[in-house]
C-alpha cells in the first residue's frame, strides 16, 4: 500500500525569507505576530518505509543539512491550523505522476513512488496563536501564492 | 528617467548606459529615494537583478515596495513604464501588466523555465507580435524588427491561468514573442517554455511593458552575437555604435519626445 509521508525541512538559523515577508504583509495591513517557513516534502511511500526514508534523507544531506536545518516527519499530509502550503503548478503533463524509482543524488529512495515540494507558511495571529482562517488566506491572497502558477492548500 | 534600484538589483548600470546611449537623460533611484522626487520623473525602468533576493518568489517582496507605490500612481496617469527580467517580473507581480480589468492582483507571472527549472543565460531574438503603435514604446520600431537580447534567467515562462493567457492573446497584450534570427517563430527559439511564446508582456494601455530577456546586454556592436560584430572589427566608431537592443530605448526616448 502507498501512504503519503510528509518531512518538514526548517532553518534554525534566521530565517531573512520568512522576517521580509513578515514585514510586508504587516505593512499591508495583516496583523500577524510571526511567521514561520519550512519546506515540505510529501512522499508517497511504501507503508512501513517512513524511519527508512527519514534515515536516508538525513544521511544524503541533500535537502538537510545539520548544521543549519531540523527535520521531522510529520505526523499530518496536510497543513495544520494557520499553516499555508504553496506548491508550484507542474508544468508539463504528466509532471508529479507516480514514479517506479525516485533517486535523489543519484541514490534510490526505496520505496518512494513521487514527491511534491510545499513552501509550509505558518502564521500567528496578534496572540501568537495559530493564524485564523481568514487571515492566511489573505495572506495567500496578497502576497504567498501567485495563483497564475502556484497553488495554495489551507485548512 | 528613473531607473528604480531595490536591493538585489543588478543590471542598472548598463541599463542606465543604455539608456543614455539613446539620448535619454536618466539616472539611479534607489529604493529609500523621496518619493516626491520619485514622482517627478518622466518615465520609469525597473532593470534586471534579483530585488530582495528573490524571497517569497521573483519580484513578489519589490512589486510591494514602497517606490512601486508611486509607479502605480504613475502607470495610471499614463507614464510610461518598462520592466527587463526581474523588472518584468515585478511588473507581473504587480498586476501593472498585463492589467487585465485593473485587477491590482497578479494575473500572470513568470514561473520557473521549462523544462528542467533550470537557469538559462542564452542569446535570444524577439519580435512584435502586435502592431508597434499597441505600445507607446514600440511605436517607433517597424513591424518586422528583429531585435537581439540575452535571457538570463531561471523564471522567464510566462504562466496564467488558461483563460487569461486566451483574453492575452486575444486582446493583445503579447507585445513580443521569442523567434530565431530571421524572424521565424519556431519552438526551439523560445528559451524557457514561455507559454504562447512570450518574452514581453504590455498592459491595456500600453504604456507598461515587462520584457523577460536584456535588450540593453546586446545594445552595442561589440555585444553582438552575429557576423556585424566580425564586420566592424578593426572600426572603432562601429564597434562601440549603438545598436541591436538599444532601438528598445530609442522607442522610450522617441515616445518621451
Amino acid at each position: 500500500m502507498i501512504v503519503p509521508c510528509c518531512v518538514e525541512v526548517a532553518l534554525t538559523i534566521p530565517d531573512n525569507e520568512a522576517e521580509t515577508a513578515l514585514s510586508t504583509l504587516r505593512r499591508l495591513g495583516l496583523d500577524l505576530a510571526g511567521l514561520e517557513r519550512a519546506d515540505v516534502y510529501r512522499f508517497s511511500l511504501d507503508a512501513g518505509r517512513e524511519p527508512a526514508l527519514e534515515a536516508a534523507l538525513r544521511s544524503m544531506e541533500t535537502i538537510y543539512n545539520p548544521n543549519k536545518h531540523v527535520l521531522r516527519l510529520r505526523e499530518d499530509a496536510w497543513p495544520a491550523p494557520g499553516e499555508l502550503w504553496v506548491h508550484e503548478v507542474p508544468h508539463a503533463p504528466g509532471a508529479g505522476a507516480p514514479r517506479r524509482e525516485m533517486r535523489v543524488a543519484g541514490r534510490v529512495l526505496e520505496g518512494v513512488h513521487g514527491v511534491e515540494r510545499f513552501v509550509a507558511w505558518r502564521l500567528f495571529g496578534a496572540a501568537g496563536s495559530p493564524a485564523t482562517a481568514e487571515l492566511v488566506r489573505r495572506a495567500s491572497d496578497c502576497l504567498l501564492c501567485n495563483p497564475s502558477f502556484q497553488s495554495a492548500t489551507m485548512i | 528617467m528613473g531607473i528604480l534600484v531595490f536591493p538585489g538589483t543588478n543590471s542598472e548600470d548598463e541599463t542606465l548606459r543604455a539608456c543614455r546611449a539613446v539620448g535619454l537623460e536618466a539616472q539611479l533611484v534607489h529604493w529609500n529615494a523621496d518619493l516626491r522626487e520619485v514622482r517627478a520623473f518622466a518615465a520609469y525602468v525597473l532593470p534586471g537583478g534579483f530585488a530582495y533576493e528573490d524571497r517569497v518568489r521573483a519580484g513578489a517582496i519589490a512589486a510591494h515596495d514602497r517606490l512601486m507605490t508611486v509607479v502605480r500612481e504613475r502607470a495610471a496617469e499614463g507614464t510610461l513604464v518598462l520592466g527587463i527580467c526581474n523588472g518584468a517580473q515585478i511588473l507581473l507581480e504587480s498586476g501593472l501588466a498585463p492589467g487585465l480589468d485593473g485587477d491590482p492582483r497578479p494575473q500572470a507571472g513568470f514561473a520557473r523555465n521549462a523544462p528542467g527549472g533550470r537557469f538559462r543565460s542564452t542569446h535570444v531574438y524577439v519580435k512584435l507580435a502586435v502592431p508597434p503603435s499597441r505600445c507607446a514604446l514600440t511605436a517607433g520600431l517597424a513591424s518586422d524588427a528583429v531585435v537581439p537580447a540575452w535571457a538570463s534567467h531561471g523564471e522567464g515562462r510566462l504562466a496564467a491561468s488558461p483563460e487569461a493567457l486566451e483574453r492575452m492573446a486575444r486582446e493583445g497584450h503579447v507585445a513580443f514573442v521569442y523567434c530565431d534570427a530571421t524572424g521565424a517563430t519556431t519552438p526551439h527559439a523560445i528559451p524557457n517554455g514561455s507559454a504562447l511564446g512570450a518574452a514581453a508582456i504590455v498592459n491595456r494601455e500600453g504604456n507598461v511593458l515587462a520584457i523577460m530577456p536584456h535588450p540593453e546586454r546586446d545594445g552595442w556592436t561589440f555585444m553582438h552575437h552575429d557576423a556585424s560584430r566580425e564586420r566592424a572589427r578593426g572600426d572603432a566608431a562601429a564597434m562601440l555604435a549603438p545598436s541591436g537592443g538599444t532601438v528598445l530605448f530609442a522607442g522610450l526616448a522617441q515616445a518621451l519626445g
